[in-house]
């Protein structure tokens, strides 16, 4: 929080108001009057009037028919927002007692928390362009992330060691809409980081799905997953 | 005929509510003029759309908060995506003089006939004053680049923008 300047005349007040509507003042001076508006009326009032007298300067800006992609991207990203925690199990005992409800609410939060971590990682290095958390199935527990930074590879990073029983194996897959079927990406052991090439891919899309499934130890004998899901998620492009 | 009114404020209440077809609503109705307030600011197709991806995020998670008391709907998702734009730019461009082209500038401000009283009280200012505030609020120039735009000193440019909100606020009222 940002404490008014002790000095400050209404007159001062007003001008502060008035350049940071006209979008005159600089980073520094924008951020503190941001912080300062949540809790200072008079400033709000002032900069609310400001906004008021010169909203009309926007018909100077020539209006751009925005491309179709925009809505539907908005449209995933308030989806994103708005999104339930798993549906609570259905016994019949008291809410607090219900272990899944705990591990979605604790996944769900994790997940939010990876993605941020995940990108406050990359940041420093290369941005990637999408990232994927894969969750259980049954109660959201995230195992594993994807991270693609760049077109030829994704890395699919675990979060803690899958238990895969001894005749069993993991095989990642793909699929964008418009596929005919999931596109294996190969086995994955468990707890290992893993470099996949894309390369002979098309390009990732939002909303690919991406899925670990139990198969034989060799992998699916038919190309197609035919093991249950064990982990599921789909891709979400990096702003 | 007149053009059936839409009304921001109900829209909005339903956003606030939850309902995802007010905010479609809203996108259809505002997004193109959002857009060219957004694109003019940060001189990028692409950029702009960022802004207004991340604007109409913002109107979602902010309708139920909003005071009709404070303004109007409309002119809250102009305000909301205009400082993200801000924001972006100052944050981005470094405030040097001449770092941005301002010389090639092809968009002008001769839009077409404006009626508003915003408009009738530009119209009483200085030209050159005039374009002060029009460079700032419409291009976000800042006061170096319109100083380096003009070939006037910094000092005279800071002056005219703040008489000229002077007398923007007496016209205004």
């Amino acid at each position: 929080m940002t404490i008014r300047p002790v000095d400050e005349t209404p007159e001062q007040l007003d001008e502060l108001a008035s350049e940071y509507v006209l979008g005159t003042l600089s980073a520094d001076q924008r951020s503190a009057v941001q912080q300062r508006l949540p809790d200072d009326a008079e400033l709000r009032t002032a900069v609310d009037t400001w906004e008021r007298r010169l909203l009309g300067l926007t018909d100077f800006a020539q209006p751009h028919t925005p491309s179709p992609a925009l809505w539907q991207r908005i449209e995933r990203s308030v989806n994103a927002l708005t999104r339930q925690p798993a549906a609570p199990a259905v016994e019949p005992s008291s809410w607090w007692n219900r272990l899944a409800l705990w591990r979605g609410l604790a996944g769900a939060g994790l997940a939010a928390t990876l993605l941020l971590g995940a990108l406050l990682l990359t940041q420093t290095t290369v941005k990637p362009t999408y990232l994927v958390v894969l969750v259980a199935p049954q109660d959201k527990a995230p195992g594993w992330v994807i991270s693609a930074s760049n077109p030829r590879e994704i890395q699919l990073i675990p979060l803690g060691v899958a238990q895969v029983p001894e005749d069993k194996a993991l095989e990642f897959w793909t699929k964008a809409e418009g596929w005919q079927g999931p596109v294996s990406l190969g086995l994955v052991k468990p707890g290992q980081t893993l470099s996949v090439p894309v390369d002979k891919l098309p390009p990732l899309q939002p909303d690919q799905l991406f899925e670990l499934t139990l198969e034989n130890r060799t992998g699916s004998p038919i190309g197609k997953p035919t093991g249950p899901i064990q982990f599921i998620g789909r891709a979400v492009k990096v702003i | 005929m007149p053009e059936p009114v839409f009304d921001y404020e109900a829209h909005l209440a339903a956003c606030g509510r939850g309902e995802r077809q007010a905010l479609r609503d809203l996108y259809v109705q505002e997004s193109p003029r959002l857009l060219g307030v957004a694109r003019r600011l940060v001189r990028d197709t692409a950029l702009a759309e960022d802004i207004v991806h991340d604007a109409f995020l913002k109107i979602w998670a902010g309708a139920a908060g909003f005071d009709p008391a404070r303004g109007s709907a409309r002119g809250w998702m102009f305000s909301v995506t205009r400082h993200l734009a801000l924001n972006f730019i100052r944050d981005n461009r470094r405030e040097i003089q001449g770092d941005i082209d301002v010389q090639n500038d092809a968009e002008t401000f001769d839009a077409q006939v404006h009626s508003s009283r915003i408009h009738l009280c530009l119209e009483q200012l200085d030209p050159a004053r005039r374009s002060c505030i029009l460079h700032a609020y419409v291009d976000g120039y800042s006061h170096a680049q319109i100083s380096n735009k003009l070939g006037t000193p910094l000092g005279t440019v800071k002056a005219w923008i703040k008489r000229s909100l002077t007398a923007l606020r007496e016209c205004m009222g």
